[in-house]
């Protein structure tokens, strides 16, 4: 894994950082080699970093290993494309939410907050060689029963994880890439464009 | 036509999940994501054939399979050419359905 030292000047640490940034891919083939616990305690640590409204906290992290219950989840979840060996699944904690006055059918913060953890959770796995897949199409009542939630914890994001297996990502001729920056991004004002270099 | 069994019970529950689950979340996405969710779900079919199918039609079967397999995620970042496969896709297990019920038509009139 690349990490920054602290002889590394600031553009080194930003090129390890953007280089996983710019190679993290979707990864929708895993093989059958289970992931590490110390793999998968340093994915949930990129997890516990990221950044978060207010600083309340309202997610869990839940760790599923079991084949029988990944394949339960599976099931119900139309997004899992993959058959990942792992899964971290974020769960709202609607009783810290209660604490923290958090009103969740109002307050949009929480889903930037599930999604700053997906993230760097994801960017994580890549770092370690591994691969990840998002999954946001399941249903919450069929993996609430899959994987026994109680009430009070409601599933939000699915990351499956897992070792790449070999993929091949057939386009067609002429099919769209990733957008330019200029197509993304504005310059002071709306309609105005990025200033040439 | 064989009427071997090619889906087993378990996997038959799985695919009965799934295609209940397709339905609730087909109520909020977006309405093309449900022709994505009918496409994967002829995939996960044709995995269960494959797993206990006969030879016959494995050779068809597996190509066609990767070929949805590939072209499905088009959904995603090529939606025209996702649409244009789907199109497509129909024809040619028409095709197989024919071969199979010995309906395939000689070389020379085939269209």
């Amino acid at each position: 894994m690349a990490t920054a030292t602290p002889e590394q000047t600031t553009s080194q640490r930003a090129e390890v950082v953007l280089d996983v940034i710019r190679t993290r891919r979707v990864v929708r083939s895993f093989t059958d080699e289970p992931i590490s616990d110390a793999d998968l305690r340093t994915i949930l640590e990129a997890g516990r970093w990221a950044l978060s409204a207010g600083n309340r906290r309202i997610n869990k992290f839940l760790v599923v290993q079991d084949p029988k219950r990944i394949r339960l989840v599976r099931a119900v979840s139309p997004g899992m494309l993959a058959r990942p060996t792992a899964l971290i699944v974020i769960l709202t904690d609607t009783e810290k939410a209660a604490r923290e006055q958090v009103q969740l059918d109002k307050d949009l913060n929480t889903w930037i907050d599930v999604g700053t953890a997906a993230q760097n959770m994801s960017l994580m796995a890549h770092a370690l060689g591994l691969g990840s897949c998002p999954a946001t199409s399941f249903s919450r009542s069929g993996v609430a029963a899959a994987l026994a939630l109680p009430p009070t914890m409601l599933p939000e994001f699915i990351l499956q994880l897992g070792h790449p297996a070999p993929q091949q990502r057939v386009m067609r001729p002429g099919a769209s890439t990733r957008l330019p920056i200029d197509a993304l991004t504005f310059w002071e004002r709306v309609g105005q464009p990025l200033p040439r270099r | 036509m064989a009427e071997k069994m090619v889906v087993s019970e378990d996997e038959a529950y799985e695919l009965l999940a799934h295609l209940v689950a397709s339905a609730e979340i087909c109520t909020f996405e977006p309405h093309y994501y449900g022709t994505f969710r009918l496409i994967d779900a002829a995939s996960r079919l044709m995995d269960c054939m494959l797993r206990h199918g006969s030879n016959g039609s494995r050779a068809w079967l597996e190509a066609f399979k990767q070929e949805v397999d590939q072209k499905k995620v088009w959904m995603m970042w090529d939606r025209e050419g996702y649409f244009q496969f789907l199109r497509e896709a129909t024809g040619k297990v028409a095709e197989a359905l024919k071969q199979r019920e010995g309906l395939a038509e000689p070389a020379s009139t085939a269209r």
